[in-house]
């Protein structure tokens, strides 16, 4: 390829004439100089370097040697560093290209015109360019249309909503500051119901006290009359004094079933003794055998009667905090529990003993409960009142755009899925990552401000302090926002460690459309 | 790019914090051979040579070195070479098993010399080159030394350091009758190996089962055999003394464990040192690879250099650890002259370097036969030792370091000329995600204008790290991805590691599985190993048949997807085995031939580019010159292209070390190499990167390289002023591009590598001996790269030739230093401190491109700058850029010279290029007087043409303008 390149300037010009007739005019310009800058050429004169520097002859001009620092001598050329060649590219865009890339063996201008020495066959195809870039012009112009449309909706949308949400704002405040004052009345109540509830309980409960150590007593009696029973009937020689041979001769005794007691049974009912008196078997012997004993008897003792459940006593359940418990609560609140543990298993519980109440502490009891609930439940509409403002003013602060127009994307999210992983992204909430063949998902960010240049902040939605890299920064994840019709991912990568980029098309980033399709293919004349 | 296995699977955090582990690789004191070795301090020689057994050749000479302690009689054979240099080799007379003879490092046999027998007394030989360079062995004790014309240079177990540690038979019933089989069976073969390292094994551990050995697999040893080691092992263990040489009984001489890792030894100790002493030398260099000062440094209270080919995560700066790769060369600098010595063997080798306080090493025998000579002065002196191999010794008598260079890589060769784009800039990163990122990168770079000319991809391109293949989606159309490069003018370049994942169904593994071309496990299974496929083998390439079936997978039929604009990166080629001792192969494993791993490590890695180096040839038919990279070298691996310096971080120090290390290399053959422009590891700052391209950008090898979790750091990405600064580090480096092609031209005719230690051309001046921040490109750029965070002004040697005080230009702004020692230099971020000689004259393309092949028909400017004398000359070499055309004559290399206001272009052989691109630009400057006018004359024809030109009176600078001489003749011009 590179031996075809001719040195011939004459033939190259010819070629360009043959392929443009229309353009025989052109070639009278200078080369790689737009119309606009051709004025600053005279060739009836000496030639001022543009940024001042030489001047040299006129025929310095494009003679494939730099004399000017600024590269200006040399507009067609390759032969200063720092030039720019002007591609006219009639049909398409015009555009300049550093003069690096003149008569390098590449077609660069899509006419061609900066490999004008080399040889190189390049085939202007500008009108081609032209045409499809004028139809993508025009779809994009479209889009932008369609978009900016839809992105006025949402403004509306979010105007809207921060109306709302302004009213309800002030609707919820001024609930507060009512709830408030009910709580506080409320909590009078209360408290005012509660000191007459705390002495009926008391003398309740005394009385309670009371009909259980009764109760206590009686069954220990009867207990040891059981037992003193049991003795006499065992005891064969009467003489007070339970032996081994006394138990051995019961075959109720027979533990392993083999018809005999043997002497390590009775044994074992003697507490490893040979024999018992009549107060150790009260104390220990009694308990040992009197599953034996009732065996024999086969008269069962009526089975104990069910205890009556009183009705359940409000005041005494622990309270159900409402809303999110702290950290340190929840600890006291073990701690508490651990404690209780420990009592129930230091202690037998005496047998449930409960008393109906009489109707008059019923009466206070029911009365006081009735002022707790009001209270409660005006406690609990405050929260309700305050997390809502909070919420409210939470997204109030949220930077939806001048417009308002980013408003509607808050509480939704959208998703999109490569070879590897689905992305999601939650406007103004968080972007996460979650591995197509199953694993957790892996919070990429969370909202954090608008990152965009200068000129245009909302092109680049930050979301950062996701989840810490093994070994490394914390994730963060960058959108971009461009225009389309419809709110999509178009794509989700990772250019550097920890950090994600994504592209999201939405019309909250289509700018209003200006003019006809055509100004997009602007020449850039300058 | 590498992680190691510990750091991959256990502490990668710990490792990126910490850098290197040296609890990973070994110390003198925990390699057994060193350890014993170094042990030998400072004791009379137990060695002398047996002069009366004189056996002289037309070519060499043959003399009985003998043990007296041991009874153990040597052979040393002397070889006389041509070009001024002795090569000696010594063995066991009747060794019980041959020694590793290296090969593949030698470019070809040596061209020999007659020897002289210039002396024969009862006490001392001596034989010449010619009555000069000659050398005198001494009988009792053994000694050697050497003499060239400035004197006595070398000498051989001057301090009684000689040890060598013959081949034995284990001193029990049993270790003999293992030699009794090995005789049997030969002393080649698996078999043999196998049973001594079972046996080996059963001895040193009865009760334990070593970790290496699968009671599976052993029981496969044949039953017969087994059976009479059982038996035997039985036994209570008989030591049968030969005599009380305690050393027989020293620990790690029949079996040496580190960390988990057994090394089975079942040939035992033969390892040998020597100490070599330089008189008159206070300056020895060579050794590589180490990240440490050109000039080594005593290493009496530490470790000494070590030479063993280790994939090193995160290196230490300024240490004698072990790296990627070995070149047993050193060359020893004295007040003017140098001489140097190849140690060539490929065994793991230690060298110690002493500082000689002086007196003592002239023995009066000396004194006579070097016609009195006085005592030498402080000077250096290096100990030798190697694991295994024969003892081979290669002594270069220089008598100048660069005839050292030329005689050492007229033995090892030299870098043929790379192609254009290979000296240009290299854009890689661990790793290009897949080819729309490539196309995005290349893209960028021209957005910017800023000139690439390679892409490079690293391992996760393949298909899981299957080489010779691609990601089937993310390079799904590799080859329309080369046609977007190509058409930029553009390379890739793909790694190709030397670990085969083991998958069945991965064709080289298939066929490499099939045809038997794995290294072996001790018991001739193959060997399996850890690297980043996972279970992986390693293909055996001192098996003739393994280097041949490594070539033909280059193929374009064969390596699917690839042009002839492919290139080849062979990383991990030490060979990195994550989980084998110090993260590399064990020992005892065995090559083709029976060699074992011990033997022949230290130039696995080159034998994998050699294979390289052929497929490339193959498959462009021998016309485009291969480039290939390679971390793993050793003497010879110069002839395959470029090394660069392994795995280095952002840090100062590692851009400060850049600079010795490169120039090691240079000097040891490696022309052709660079370090990660950057650092490979962690995030640079971004005036850490913008020094670092302005470094990269003068040494040989240009590349940006950088970790997996790094940030990625390509120049379009950071802010306009530093895209600038890089900007103008490239295209410095692309202006150059002519300059340096020349050099690279030149070193293959020569040897002498194109960045140069300052006392290579300034031979005399010793304040340039220990110099490790400034350097020269050819002889006519001096370079001292700004290493230093927020420097604002840096110290500049600047050497002077003694006959005449040597002028030094600014390259950018013409100002002149001249004369010897340090100038201050004012730096600002865009400074490099390049410097260009007075009296020489370089060519330059100042027209940017997006790459060097796309300068190729642009023209060149000449910059001649004056010596005191108002001379200069130079030279330039032009060909087409990439074919081997240039072997077959079409090139130009031709002669510049200006003086007495005539500037002529000559060519200096009968070299023709009818493509060679003009001049369109010639800058003399330090011209005192403005020339009336200019004429040029091109040969044949008869116009005298006058030219346009410029002249700067205040700076003394004139510019030629647009002269349009063309290249493909010659020409001169006259100024009036």
């Amino acid at each position: 390829m590179k031996k075809l390149r001719i040195y011939n300037f004459n033939f190259a010009i010819l070629v360009v004439t043959l392929i443009c007739p229309e353009n025989v005019l052109s070639e009278l310009r200078i080369k790689g100089l737009s119309a606009t800058r051709a004025t600053l050429y005279d060739p009836s004169h000496d030639f001022t370097c543009l940024d001042g520097s030489e001047k040299i002859p006129f025929s310095y001009i494009n003679d494939d040697y730099c004399d000017c620092k600024d590269g200006s001598d040399e507009p067609g050329t390759s032969a200063c560093p720092n030039g720019m060649f002007f591609c006219r590219n009639i049909g398409y865009r015009s555009h300049y290209i550093p003069s690096s890339r003149v008569n390098d063996g590449i077609c660069d201008c899509c006419d061609g015109s900066d490999e004008w020495a080399t040889g190189t066959n390049c085939t202007n195809n500008c009108y081609e360019l032209g045409a499809s870039a004028r139809e993508e012009a025009k779809e994009k112009h479209d889009i932008q249309q369609r978009g900016y449309q839809l992105k006025l909706q949402y403004s509306e949308q979010g105007k809207q909503s921060r109306k709302e949400k302004q009213e309800k704002f002030e609707i919820l405040q001024r609930e507060r500051s009512e709830i408030e004052a009910v709580k506080l009345e409320r909590e009078a109540l209360k408290e005012a119901a509660e000191i007459p509830e705390k002495e009926a309980l008391e003398k309740h409960r005394a009385m309670e006290e009371e009909i259980r150590s009764q109760r206590q007593a009686s069954e220990k009696q009867k207990r040891d009359e059981e037992a003193l029973a049991a003795f006499e009937q065992l005891d064969s020689n009467q003489d007070g004094v339970l032996t081994s041979d006394e138990i051995m001769a019961k075959p109720i005794f027979d533990q392993n079933g083999d018809g005999l007691v043997s002497e390590e049974e009775a044994k074992f009912f003697l507490s490893g003794q040979t024999e018992m008196t009549r107060e150790e078997f009260l104390n220990t012997g009694f308990v040992l055998m009197k599953p034996y004993l009732t065996h024999e008897e086969e008269v069962a003792s009526p089975p104990p009667s069910s205890t009556v459940t009183p009705p359940a006593e409000g005041g005494e359940l622990p309270e159900i905090p409402e809303g999110e418990t702290d950290e340190e609560e929840e600890d006291f609140d073990h701690g508490e529990a651990d404690h209780d543990d420990r009592t129930e298993d230091s202690e037998v519980l005496p047998v449930e003993e409960t008393l109906p109440y009489d109707p008059e502490t019923q009466k206070i009891v029911d009365e006081a409960k009735a002022a707790r609930d009001a209270y409660n439940e005006a406690d609990r509409r405050l929260r309700e009142i305050e997390r809502d403002l909070k919420n409210i003013e939470d997204s109030m602060k949220n930077d939806y755009g001048p417009e308002e127009e980013f408003s509607p994307l808050h509480g939704h999210c959208f998703e999109f899925t490569d070879r590897e992983y689905t992305y999601k992204f939650c406007p103004f909430d968080y972007a996460s990552q979650r591995p197509k063949h199953g694993g957790s998902e892996t919070r990429l960010g969370q909202w954090g401000h608008w990152a965009g240049p200068e000129n245009n902040k909302y092109s680049i939605m930050m979301l950062e302090k996701g989840v810490q890299c093994w070994n490394g920064p914390q994730r963060s994840c960058k959108v971009h926002f461009t225009c389309g019709v419809d709110n999509v991912i178009m794509s989700a990568s990772e250019p550097n460690r920890c950090e994600y980029e994504m592209n999201f098309v939405t019309p909250t980033a289509c700018a209003p459309p200006t003019g006809s399709p055509d100004d997009l293919l602007a020449h850039d004349e300058l | 790019m590498r992680l190691n296995r510990n750091c991959l699977f256990f502490i990668l955090s710990f490792c990126y914090v910490k850098g290197v582990d040296k609890g990973n690789f070994k110390s003198c004191e925990q390699s057994s051979f060193c350890k014993r070795h170094r042990a030998t301090r400072e004791t009379p020689s137990a060695y002398i040579a047996d002069l009366k057994s004189l056996s002289l050749h037309k070519e060499r000479a043959f003399i009985d070195v003998i043990n007296v302690e041991a009874n153990i009689p040597l052979t040393l054979e002397i070889i006389a070479l041509h070009n001024y240099a002795f090569r000696i080799k010594i063995q066991e007379k009747n060794g019980l098993r041959k020694r590793y003879q290296v090969e593949n490092a030698l470019v070809r046999e040596p061209e020999t010399a007659p020897i002289i027998l210039l002396e024969k007394k009862d006490d001392h030989i001596v034989l010449g080159l010619d009555a000069v360079n000659r050398m005198v062995i001494q009988g009792n004790p053994f000694r050697l030394d050497l003499f060239n014309k400035d004197g006595h240079v070398i000498t051989m177990n001057g301090r009684g350091m000689f040890k060598f540690e013959h081949y034995r038979t284990r001193k029990t019933l049993l270790g003999k009758a293992i030699s009794k089989v090995a005789e049997v069976v030969g002393s080649s073969g698996s078999l043999t190996h196998r049973l001594a390292s079972w046996i080996g094994n059963l001895l040193s551990s009865p009760e334990e089962i070593p970790m290496e050995h699968n009671p599976e697999t052993d029981s496969q040893i044949e039953p017969l055999d087994a059976e009479e080691v059982q038996q035997t092992s039985e036994e209570p263990p008989a030591e049968v003394p030969v005599n009380n040489d305690a050393e027989e009984t020293e620990p790690g001489m029949w079996e040496e464990d580190y960390k988990s890792h057994h090394d089975s030894k079942p040939y035992g100790p033969s390892s040998f040192g020597v100490d070599l002493s330089f008189p008159g030398s206070n300056h020895v260099y060579g050794i590589p690879e180490h990240a440490d000062s050109l000039a080594l440094r005593d290493t009496l209270n530490g470790d000494p250099y070590r030479l063993y080919n280790l994939d090193v995560f995160e290196y230490e700066l300024w240490s004698p650890m072990a790296l990627y790769g070995a070149i047993p060369f050193v060359m020893a600098k004295g007040k003017e002259g140098a001489v140097g010595v190849y140690w060539q063997n490929a065994a793991e080798t230690w060298v110690d370097v002493r500082d000689v306080p002086g007196g003592g090493v002239v023995s009066s025998l000396m004194k006579l036969v070097s016609g009195g000579a006085s005592e030498p002065g402080p000077h250096k002196e290096v100990h030798f030792i190697s694991e295994s191999g024969l003892m081979d010794v290669f002594f270069l008598l220089g008598p100048g370091p660069k005839d050292v260079l030329q005689q050492y890589t007229g033995l090892t060769g030299v870098t043929p000329l790379p192609q254009m784009f290979a000296i240009a800039y290299h854009q890689c990163r661990w790793n290009y995600n897949d080819q729309e990122d490539v196309q995005f990168v290349h893209e960028n770079f021209d957005k910017e204008d800023m000139p690439l000319d390679v892409i490079w991809l690293d391992i996760e391109h393949t298909d899981n790290k299957k080489y010779f293949t691609w990601d089937p989606i993310k390079f799904s159309d590799s080859l329309g991805m080369m046609k977007n490069l190509s058409d930029k003018g553009r390379k890739l370049v793909t790694i190709v590691d030397p670990h085969i994942k083991r998958d069945s169904n991965y064709f080289i593994h298939k066929d490499c599985e099939a045809n038997g071309f794995y290294i072996k496990d001790t018991n001739g299974k193959d060997f399996e190993g850890w690297c980043w496929p996972g279970s992986s083998s390693y293909p055996d390439f001192f098996n003739p048949a393994v280097r041949e079936y490594w070539k033909e997978q280059y193929a374009f039929d064969k390596y699917h997807g690839t042009t002839k604009d492919v290139y080849i990166w062979n990383d991990m080629n030490e060979p990195s085995v994550f989980n084998g001792p110090e993260v590399t192969m064990h020992k005892d494993k065995l090559h083709h031939g029976g060699w074992e791993h011990r033997d022949v490590h230290n130039i696995y890695g080159m034998l994998v580019v050699d294979s390289t180096f052929q497929g490339l040839m193959a498959r462009g038919e021998n016309k485009l010159r291969p480039f290939i990279l390679s971390r793993s070298f050793f003497a010879g691996s110069q002839r395959y292209g470029a090394i660069w310096t392994g795995d280095n971080g952002a840090e100062w120090g590692h851009l400060q070390v850049s600079i010795p290390m490169v120039l090691s290399l240079s000097i040891a053959g490696m022309a052709f190499t660079g370090g990660d422009v950057g650092g490979f590891f962690k995030n640079p700052e971004t005036d850490l990167l913008i020094r670092w391209y302005q470094a990269g950008a003068y040494q040989p090898f240009f590349r940006a390289h950088a970790h997996e979790q790094t940030r990625r750091r390509e120049p379009y990405l950071y802010d306009e002023t530093t895209k600038d600064i890089i900007r103008q580090a490239i295209r410095q480096r692309y202006a150059l591009l002519p300059y340096w092609y020349t050099l690279f031209y030149e070193n293959e005719k020569t040897g002498i590598p194109p960045m140069r230690p300052l006392w290579l051309e300034y031979p005399k001046d010793s304040d340039t001996f220990a110099l490790d921040d400034v350097y020269l490109l050819g002889d006519s750029l001096l370079v001292r790269p700004v290493t230093e965070s927020k420097a604002t002004s840096v110290k500049v040697y600047f050497p002077s030739d003694e006959s005449a005080m040597t002028i030094w230009y600014d390259v950018e702004t013409y100002e002149t230093f001249t004369g010897r020692g340090y100038k201050s230099i004012e730096v600002d971020m865009y400074k490099i401190p390049v410097f260009q000689r007075g009296g020489s004259i370089i060519p330059k393309k100042l027209r940017p491109r997006r790459s060097s092949v796309l300068m190729q028909h642009d023209p060149y400017t000449l910059v001649v700058a004056l010596d005191e004398e108002g001379k200069a000359s130079g030279t330039l070499y032009i060909d087409d850029g990439e074919s081997f055309d240039y072997r077959e004559g079409k090139y130009v290399y031709g002669h510049l010279d200006y003086q007495r206001g005539k500037l002529s272009f000559r060519f200096l052989d009968a070299g023709r290029y009818s493509d060679a691109s003009w001049v369109e630009r010639i800058i003399v400057a330090g011209l005192r007087l403005k020339p009336h006018k200019i004429f040029a004359q091109i040969q044949g024809t008869k116009d005298h043409v006058e030219l346009d030109f410029k002249y700067e009176a205040k700076m003394h600078i004139l510019t030629i303008r647009k002269p349009k001489l063309p290249m493909n003749y010659e020409w001169h011009l006259q100024f009036y």
